[in-house]
């Protein structure tokens, strides 16, 4: 054998006895099912962290920048005065957390009482009090540059203990919603352990590890130094927290979120039953995963699976440029859409639509969504003085009749079914009456039918939407702008990492997002819409609050805004209070709301069963949100190991 | 021109891997130039049943978004070719420049340009690059990307050129040229030229390879016009669509096949032209003929 | 000769010092043309977080943390205070993981990049060389053209693709290999089999998939380079002179043409501090890429900073030990 071919040989060899060694390597930790350690697989609940990974991972200061959020930690660890939960609650979607009973104000809104839950503890054993409390608020206060800080600094003149659970808030002007900080729907400003944070100098650089103590059911056992997992370990005096004291123990003996990578693994990981909840996957992804592992379910059992977040996506339109300021060109470029490709685009027929300015979630079906039916049905708009009706109560049996020739039988039929999955409408797919619309308005077709704008320009859009780390968004967005396209305005969707910020400077047309956000188990609307207010609005170039990035101002809103703030959190006249805003949006169309966020949360029911879905749907399971706590004490073993 | 054409019907008679090459390449450009009859808008989607593998109607099957992949495909390779030869064409030009003058002439003028030179080189083209994707917000088109591109990629090739200037300079007939009264720039391209080409060429070959790969991670990152079709959006919508995990492998398979035949081919051809531009080997195959002629 | 030796070792010396200063410079402003920036961040989050907050709220915070970040002044003070800050080592706090310092972060990351890409620089270009002249020292046997195909092959591939088929292949189809990270959870780093097999399982994957890709490209130079060198004068007369075949193939063929590789692999050692931010995105594997990434989405121009001076610093060295080291291997070139 000549000196190559022994060399040639010796290559090979080499590689398959690599081959073969590391696969010995990979069979042996996979023999014992251990997630780590000493940590056994039935025991834990494997969640996502849709934050990936960490970059600094020992910090834990979740009322300063830097360290993660979803990890665990406001899941698990931190709580605060209340919670709403998104869909139905366990008992109800209000929660009184660590706060004994709903907030107590007084007849002007100028104070709020607060009643503390008795024999909680923090987990090294000391007792939550008042004190804590008043910490929390007098730290963020005294350091503006926190979460929180500035706007406590702006509403509360003083706070102040009657005794170890009884807090008063005296605040600088009255605010009937100043609850709204403490109460978790997603996150919100958590409580402090008074005996750790006394001790810091600088509540900024403080990282709050070593000791983490934990106000929550579990403790921290280990987290990578490479910022990819976090592993939790239940207290031993689980009881002694407001989780365990209302719902029992939770089951769960471990939780280890770890951040899976991009969508094809975590298909991958939770098809080997290597993770229990997956936050979020594309339709396509979600499709392949349930043909994969029947085990796999996600909020509705079947198509469309998501849950529908009480966030709205929505094509914002800035409503300070010309011609997005004239509300009928803002009603021509809606009935440019084809609702059903759009959803068929962004979510393969799974989104859940929504033709008016509120979420299609929780419990606003009922609130908002059937009041509104007739209302839209006789809703019309004037077109060359001819009345043009166009709202379609038809669209959820289109896509559904589109996505069966796909998916067969497990697109449900049942209307009822289908109209609360799919939504309960929207808005026709008209051109010929958007281009009556535009040609009212002054713009002109030029030769290759394209329009022009009034001034004899070419009108060109960009409608900026997400990077590649929210696909249906992009896609919503790309559909769009073939559609305009075809109806004659050169669109092109431009994905942009700097959404927000562009947003808040006004510094777009058009841009697929949200800025409609709900409790989804609560009707206030006061949340979002309080900066709706001309009181906050800012010209495009200065910073907006986030809530009216479209800059819309309307003098009527205005006063009904007023009256909400005016009234009590849970006045019924706010529902009220909340159509009539609707109908305004309806009429002005500032924003073409789309769908409900529809999140492909996934849970494997291979080693745990009884997740939250439609038919048992006492919380969210997207893994992020703060209040998925509880679905610690809900789920349970199947026995399987 | 004739010259030029002699060249390449030389190569095709002469050597079996410049045949296959130059029908490759020749194919690769029609299949491009398909996209000026396509009978599809590459902006438009779900003309078509979504996700069909291939098949006689759809010959690279159809995607999760409803498009004919064929057509389509003739659109991203036209775009994505395009743009891979102007970098390299736009990055040679400084390369050779920077590369012949710095090594030929040494000295002060070496010294300036290669500090120059050596600043391009250190600085981090990918986090510069998303930068500045970042700066120019949706602006940038693909002409732009590749000037950008040219003007980060073009450093490390003018120091392997130099560097192989610096050895050829030290030799025997670069010596028996200087005595012999020859100019710097006739030295230049007569005699350093031909022995520098082979390392152009692969360079420019692994600088369009480099662009075209460039565009691949700024689209799987996000950071390209999505809705310009090229390999890289290619990818990157069937990412959206997670494609691989969904089984519809041939979305992905089509941009991979046509970037490995087209580069083989690219590669096939430089080696063949290097042999054919070499001094040494024309001999050889000048002897060739001959033998041929006797024979 | 030992003068003049000195003398472009100092002059060299001097060059690299001037590049570096370029290359941080340039580094230094392009960041803070971008249109976001870290307190813009920092508000976003904190607004989301903090659901609404009045104007002035986000006003007052806006400040504060101006006067945190240290990013008040005029451009060129910070400039000049961030040249300070370096020439005393200190690359100063992250500023979107605020006050945590950037020395500290680029710690953490860097064992697992300079480990992953080290190995896989050295075994690729090693690997690569060997391969590419003994195909192109033996051009015209079979398996010199069999591995010929499969570099041309298997090095366009786009590297994204490369690396996710096989993740599919052999962490999900045949699982052989964990499907990501960089060792099993809660496992503690000791010098113990267990460790350590564990550090190897996970690596394996992902320096497969560079070492793929990366061979080809040293594979097809090399091959034309000793293509070339077969062909000079000296090789033909060592073969006419009856020199052995491995005497020819190392001590003249293979020496010569490995020059310009050796310039490529001192590169690619330098580009080390770059990371490999694909590699990172599909393996889950930790690095400087992603660090690097995430600082350029959140405006942090510290830990931008922080990773550039790493990169710039280390392609200079390689750069300045190439051209110290060249003459060495080449006789025939001179110090100048």
């Amino acid at each position: 054998m000549s000196w190559k071919r022994r060399l040639i040989l010796f290559v090979v060899v080499m590689l398959f006895a690599s081959m073969l060694g590391s696969y010995a390597w990979a069979a042996e930790p996979g023999a014992t099912l251990d997630v780590a350690p000493g940590v056994p697989r039935h025991e834990t609940l494997i969640l996502e962290n849709p934050e990936g990974r960490i970059a600094d991972p020992g910090r834990f200061n979740r009322w300063a920048q830097g360290g993660g959020n979803s990890t665990g930690l406001q899941q698990l660890a931190l709580d605060t005065l209340w919670y709403i939960d998104p869909d139905a609650g366990i008992d109800d979607p209000w929660n009184n957390s660590l706060a004994e009973a709903p907030p107590i104000y007084n007849e002007d809104y100028t104070q709020m009482t607060v009643k503390l839950r008795k024999g909680i503890y923090w987990s090294d054993g000391v007792e939550f009090t008042a004190d804590d409390v008043i910490f929390t608020v007098e730290t963020l206060m005294a350091n503006p540059a926190m979460s929180f800080g500035a706007q406590f600094q702006l509403n509360v003149d003083r706070v102040y203990k009657t005794d170890d659970y009884t807090v008063v808030f005296d605040l600088k002007q009255p605010n009937s919603r100043f609850h709204a900080i403490f109460t978790v729907r997603w996150s919100a400003c958590f409580i402090m352990p008074k005996h750790i944070w006394e001790k810091v100098d600088d509540p900024v650089a403080f990282d709050f590890n070593d000791p983490l103590v934990s106000l929550g059911p579990y403790v921290l056992k280990d987290y990578d130094p490479n910022g990819y997992w976090y592993l939790w370990e239940r207290r031993e005096d689980w009881h002694r927290t407001s989780l365990g004291m209302q719902y029992g123990m939770p089951q769960p003996k471990y939780a280890l979120y770890i951040a899976p990578g991009p969508a094809d693994k975590r298909v991958m990981a939770q098809a080997n039953h290597d993770l229990d909840v997956i936050h979020d996957l594309t339709p396509e992804g979600m499709i392949s995963l349930v043909n994969r592992n029947p085990l796999s379910k996600g909020w509705f059992d079947g198509f469309p699976w998501a849950h529908p977040d009480p966030t709205l996506p929505a094509v914002m339109l800035n409503n300070e440029k010309y011609p997005l300021n004239l509300p009928e060109v803002r009603w021509a470029l809606t009935l440019a859409i084809d609702i059903v490709n759009v959803s068929m685009a962004s979510y393969n027929g799974a989104a859940t639509l929504s033709a008016i300015h509120v979420p299609p979630t929780g419990g606003y079906l009922e609130w908002y969504f059937d009041p509104m039916e007739s209302w839209l049905q006789s809703f019309s708009i004037d077109v060359d003085g001819e009345p043009f009706y166009p709202y379609d109560d038809t669209v959820a049996f289109r896509v559904a009749e589109t996505v069966r020739k796909q998916l067969g039988d497990q697109v449900p039929t049942d209307p009822e079914q289908l109209k609360k999955a799919l939504g309960y409408g929207w808005w026709k797919y008209a051109p010929e009456v958007a281009e009556k619309l535009l040609l009212k308005n002054g713009f002109t077709r030029d030769r290759r039918g394209n329009w022009l704008l009034p001034n004899g320009e070419q009108w060109k859009i960009s409608i900026l939407c997400h990077g590649p780390t929210v696909p249906t968004m992009t896609r919503a967005a790309t559909m769009i702008a073939e559609q305009w396209t075809k109806f004659g305005i050169e669109t092109k969707a431009e994905p942009t990492d700097l959404l927000w910020t562009r947003l808040d400077y006004g510094d777009y047309d058009v841009c697929l997002a949200w800025c409609i956000e709900t409790w989804g188990g609560h009707p206030d609307l006061f949340w979002f819409l309080e900066s709706w207010h001309s009181d906050y609005y800012r010209p495009s170039g200065e910073q907006v609050v986030n809530k009216n990035p479209m800059r819309f101002k309307n003098e009527e809103l205005d006063r009904i805004i007023e009256e909400i703030k005016g009234r009590d959190f849970d006045d019924p006249a706010c529902v009220d209070l909340g159509i009539e805003y609707l109908k305004i949006c309806v009429k002005e169309m500032p924003i073409i709301p789309l769908m409900a966020y529809n999140v492909f949360a996934v849970c494997d029911w291979y080693y745990w069963e009884g997740f939250p879905t439609a038919d048992n749907p006492y919380t969210n399971p997207v893994a992020n949100w703060a209040n998925t706590k509880f679905m610690f004490p809900m789920i349970r073993p199947t026995g399987r190991k | 021109m004739r010259s030029r054409m002699r060249v390449i019907s030389d190569l095709y008679r002469h050597d079996p891997r410049c045949r296959f090459a130059l029908s490759v390449i020749f194919i690769v450009v029609i299949f491009a130039l398909l996209s000026l009859v396509s009978p599809y808008d590459p902006g438009s989607s779900y003309y078509a049943p979504p996700s069909l593998p291939p098949s006689r109607e759809h010959p690279f099957g159809t995607n999760s978004r409803g498009q004919d992949i064929f057509w389509l495909m003739t659109f991203a390779v036209r775009n994505s070719l395009t743009f891979g030869i102007l970098t390299a064409f736009l990055s040679r030009i400084i390369a050779i420049f920077v590369g012949l003058t710095s090594g030929y002439k040494g000295g002060i003028v070496d010294r300036i340009m290669m500090v120059i030179n050596d600043s391009f080189v250190v600085l981090p083209v990918l986090p510069i690059l998303i930068l500045i994707n970042f700066i120019m917000r949706g602006q940038m088109g693909l002409m732009e990307l590749a000037m950008i591109m040219a003007l980060f990629g073009w450093a490390w090739d003018a120091r392997l050129i130099r560097s192989q200037v610096l050895s050829l300079k030290e030799r025997e007939f670069t010596f028996t040229s200087v005595f012999s009264g020859t100019n710097t720039a006739r030295i230049l391209l007569s005699e350093h030229l031909p022995f520098v080409t082979p390392i152009v060429l692969s360079t420019t070959i692994n600088n369009l390879l480099w662009a075209i790969g460039m565009e691949v991670t700024l689209a799987v990152l996000g950071l390209s016009n999505i809705g310009i079709p090229t390999i890289g959006t290619t990818i990157y919508w069937a990412n959206q669509h997670q494609a691989l995990i969904s089984g519809v492998w041939w979305w992905l398979a089509a941009p991979v096949a046509i970037s490995v035949l087209l580069f083989i081919a690219l590669y096939l051809l430089v080696v063949g032209l290097g042999t054919y531009l070499d001094p040494r080997t024309r001999i050889q195959r000048m002897k060739g003929a001959l033998s041929d002629e006797r024979a | 000769m030992p003068r003049s030796f000195l003398s472009y070792i100092a002059q060299r010396a001097v060059q690299c010092v001037l590049v570096i200063l370029i290359g941080i410079t340039i580094t230094f402003f392009i960041p803070r043309l971008s249109p976001t920036d870290p307190v813009e961040t920092a508000v976003n989050q904190a607004v989301m977080v903090g659901q609404f907050s009045h104007p002035d709220a986000v006003r007052e915070m806006k400040e504060a943390l101006i006067r945190l970040y240290g990013l008040d002044g005029t451009l060129l003070q910070q400039y000049v205070r961030f040249w300070k800050g370096l020439l005393a080592g200190d690359l100063g706090p992250s500023l979107s993981s605020f006050p945590k310092p950037v020395m500290t972060l680029i710690r953490g990351s860097l064992p697992w990049t300079a480990g992953l890409l080290l190995t896989t620089a050295v075994i690729s270009w090693t690997l690569g060389n060997l391969l590419g002249s003994l195909a192109g020292y033996y051009k015209n046997q079979r398996w010199a053209s069999i591995v010929g195909i499969i570099a041309m092959a298997l090095h366009p591939i786009p590297y994204y693709i490369m690396a996710f088929v096989l993740v599919v292949l052999l962490a999900y189809v045949v699982p052989i290999f964990p499907i990501g990270g960089a060792i099993d959870i809660g496992l503690k780093p000791a010098f113990s089999i267990v460790y350590l097999s564990s550090l190897l399982r996970h690596a394996i994957l992902p320096s497969l998939s560079l070492l793929l890709v990366g061979v080809g490209g040293w594979f097809l130079g090399m091959r034309t380079l000793v293509t070339n060198v077969i062909a000079e004068d000296y090789v033909t007369y060592a073969k006419y002179a009856g020199v052995r075949d491995r005497v020819i193939m190392y001590q003249y063929v293979m020496r010569n043409a490995l020059l310009p590789q050796i310039t490529g692999l001192a590169m690619q050692l330098g580009l080390i501090f770059n990371g490999a931010l694909i590699t990172e995105y599909v393996f889950s594997y930790p690095g400087l890429g992603y660090l690097a990434y995430n600082a350029i989405f959140a405006g942090d121009y510290s830990l931008i900073m922080g990773v550039a001076v790493f990169s710039i610093v280390g392609v200079s060295i390689a750069v300045l030990l190439i051209d110290l080291a060249y003459p060495l291997f080449d006789p025939r070139v001179k110090y100048q």
